[in-house]
């Protein structure tokens, strides 16, 4: 390969670089919307499990009528996400049940389209899954 | 007389062959894991800090792993070959010509040796696993390095005594079935200009040079895969097309002890041999480090320690693990196997002859290869196997927000493993058996070289520590994995 075809290859790949570092990707989240997610069983376990997120504004008040997808993923590359559609169960008040496949570090993702339009996306880290725990029922 | 042995070589195959053979091939191959390297980074950097989701961390931890490790078992040193942090060295050097050498005193493996280990310390420390900005981080360190001493330092000082990876792939290489060697040993033994390690200059073109071996592997001299990293500037620079990518014997380098060209001889490498040791030890330890019973351990040293901090904890159980636990076993093993060869040497010649604990260790220690390699992939084509098309959805999603295209539809979130669930239990099984029965072989061997009328007194005790190695490893891989980023609950 020629000299200057080898330079005119590193140039193409600096500008194509240079170009990709304008495009940031991440999660598009909205600070004024509360997100409160709770699972049963609680401390969370191996198998199936019910997850609980509750909505509200920057009042307080819950956020009705939006549509929402709840993904369980493992902090380490190479596993297949759970996926659950949640359903509304009362204002503001969203219901999914999906299945922890796996012991260890996971963390929920809440995407959601608001009534209003907007879309967010929010991360919350749930460390510790743990095994299936077999509870000695009280006398 | 001229010893032209029938093998297998790559390089006289129509197509592959002419293909390695063109002086540019290994920048061929070099460019797409550059391009690779730079989304690994650039994701790594800026995009979401969900190792699931990002290609640093799918790329690196899922498909770079499992690739090497099979290329390594199928062919032979491909990664090194391709690897494209010399690329870039490569370009340094059009404008940089180091003069210095690498210092005498660093011509080993103990720097190597340290950063292996500190590479799987901080694989645990920083969950590496988990974390896209620290994959990319260590990507660019690599680079940095790489370039740093290059470019002070002649020839390739950063692969031979530095590169982790690199050490990662010599060692492994031992086993590979490719080897770059000679042709006809006739020819290089008229051979008065040494091209295959000095170098000449181009016989066509504008004036440039041909590299020579810059690992310093003479290779009529050459035995084995150490040290070498598949570059095929020796096979460039022959004037007589005398080197190829042949078949050999997988592992028969390392019971054989001759003088290798850039080493020496294996039994006077005790650095060698240590690498081999954390090589092996590096394997179980950081398959230990993905299971249940590593929490309870961490939580217990906590707390006797009286600390919430990793470090600490982490430091002990690497100390343990890459340190003592091989000091101790190795050690051990070699001091009975020596004991009962003077013994059945007793009254003989041949226990005047008996090397000291320290030889017979480093002899014997390279007979935990195939084991400690076992684990290593048992390990990573678990997760290559169960993960493979992770980097489908992943690369839908990149081209998705960087692009605004939809690449094959809607990212396919639920593509993972390459296999069957089923399947993988005896294929983790398979590959430690076969780690397993390769390492007895070299040991035998080794033993039987050692003293060919009683091999047995030295091989026992080796044989024990090869499966009770073994047995760990198949514990290990019955256990539940558990891939944890946080940490110490108390």
């Amino acid at each position: 390969m020629k000299r200057n075809v080898q330079h005119r290859v590193y140039l193409v790949g600096l500008v194509l670089l240079l170009t990709l570092l304008g495009c940031a990707r991440g999660m598009q989240d909205l600070p004024d919307v509360g997100v409160d997610l709770s699972i049963e069983p609680d401390p969370p376990q191996m198998g199936p499990a019910t997850v609980t997120v509750i909505l509200t504004d920057a009042e307080g008040q819950p956020l009705e009528g939006a549509q929402m997808e709840i993904e369980g993923n493992m902090s380490h590359a190479g596993m297949v996400p759970v996926l659950a559609v949640a359903r509304e169960t009362s204002p503001g008040r969203y219901q999914a049940e999906l299945e922890f496949t796996m012991v260890g570090d996971w963390f929920m993702l809440v995407r959601a389209d608001l009534a209003d339009g907007r879309s967010m996306e929010r991360k919350i880290d749930l460390p510790a899954v743990n095994e299936i725990c077999g509870d000695t029922p009280e006398p | 007389m001229s010893q032209v042995e029938r093998r297998f070589d790559l390089l006289a195959l129509p197509v592959v062959g002419q293909f390695l053979a063109w002086r540019h091939a290994r920048t061929a191959m070099q460019l797409p894991l550059l391009l690779l390297a730079g989304l690994v980074v650039f994701d790594g950097l800026f995009g979401p800090q969900l190792a699931p989701k990002n290609l640093a961390t799918v790329l690196v931890w899922v498909h770079y792993r499992g690739l090497v490790v099979l290329a390594l078992l199928l062919a032979g040193n491909l990664f090194c070959m391709a690897c494209p942090f010399m690329l870039v060295r490569n370009l340094l050097r059009r404008f940089v010509h180091p003069v210095r050498i690498w210092p005498r005193l660093l011509r080993n493996k103990w720097p190597a040796i340290g950063l292996f280990g500190l590479l799987l310390f901080l694989y645990e420390l920083l969950d590496l696993w988990a974390s896209p900005l620290w994959t990319a981080w260590l990507v660019l360190g690599y680079f940095g390095a790489a370039l740093l001493v290059d470019g002070l330092f002649r020839g390739a000082p950063f692969c031979k005594h530095l590169c982790p990876l690199g050490q990662f792939n010599f060692v492994s290489s031992t086993l590979s079935p490719l080897e770059v060697q000679v042709r006809d040993s006739a020819t290089c033994a008229e051979c008065t200009t040494k091209d295959c390690i000095r170098g000449r200059p181009e016989e066509a073109g504008p004036g440039g040079r041909l590299r020579g071996c810059e690992l310093w592997l003479y290779q009529p001299r050459k035995s084995g895969n150490m040290d070498c990293t598949f570059c095929l500037d020796c096979a460039h620079a022959c004037p007589y097309d005398n080197v190829g990518l042949s078949t050999r014997l997988s592992g028969s380098e390392l019971w054989s002890d001759p003088w290798r060209s850039g080493i020496g001889r294996f039994s006077a490498r005790p650095d060698l041999a240590a690498l081999v040791a954390v090589f092996s030890f590096g394997a179980l330890l950081n398959a230990f480090a993905m299971v249940s019973p590593v929490y309870a351990l961490e939580d217990w040293l906590a707390a006797a320690l009286g600390t919430s901090s990793e470090l600490p904890v982490l430091a002990i159980i690497f100390a343990l693990g890459l340190v003592v636990a091989p000091a101790l076993l190795l050690g051990g093993t070699g001091w009975v196997s020596r004991q009962w060869a003077m013994a059945a040497a007793s009254g003989d010649e041949r226990s005047s002859t008996v090397p000291p604990l320290w030889a017979w260790v480093t002899r014997h220690a390279y007979a935990l290869v195939p084991m400690g390699f076992g684990v290593w992939l048992a390990h990573y084509s678990f997760h290559f196997l169960t993960g493979f098309w992770t980097f489908v959805p992943v690369a839908q999603s990149f081209v998705s927000d960087i692009f605004g295209l939809q690449l094959l539809g809607a990212p396919r979130w639920d593509l993972a493993a390459l296999v069957p669930p089923a399947w993988l239990n005896p294929l983790e099984w398979g590959f430690l058996g076969l780690g397993w029965l390769g390492s007895l072989l070299v040991a035998y061997r080794l033993a039987d070289d050692d003293d060919e009328r009683s091999p047995w007194p030295v091989f026992v005790p080796w044989a024990v520590l090869l499966s009770l190695l073994f047995t760990t490893g198949i514990w290990l891989m019955g256990q539940p994995m558990e891939m944890r980023g946080t940490f110490l609950a108390g």
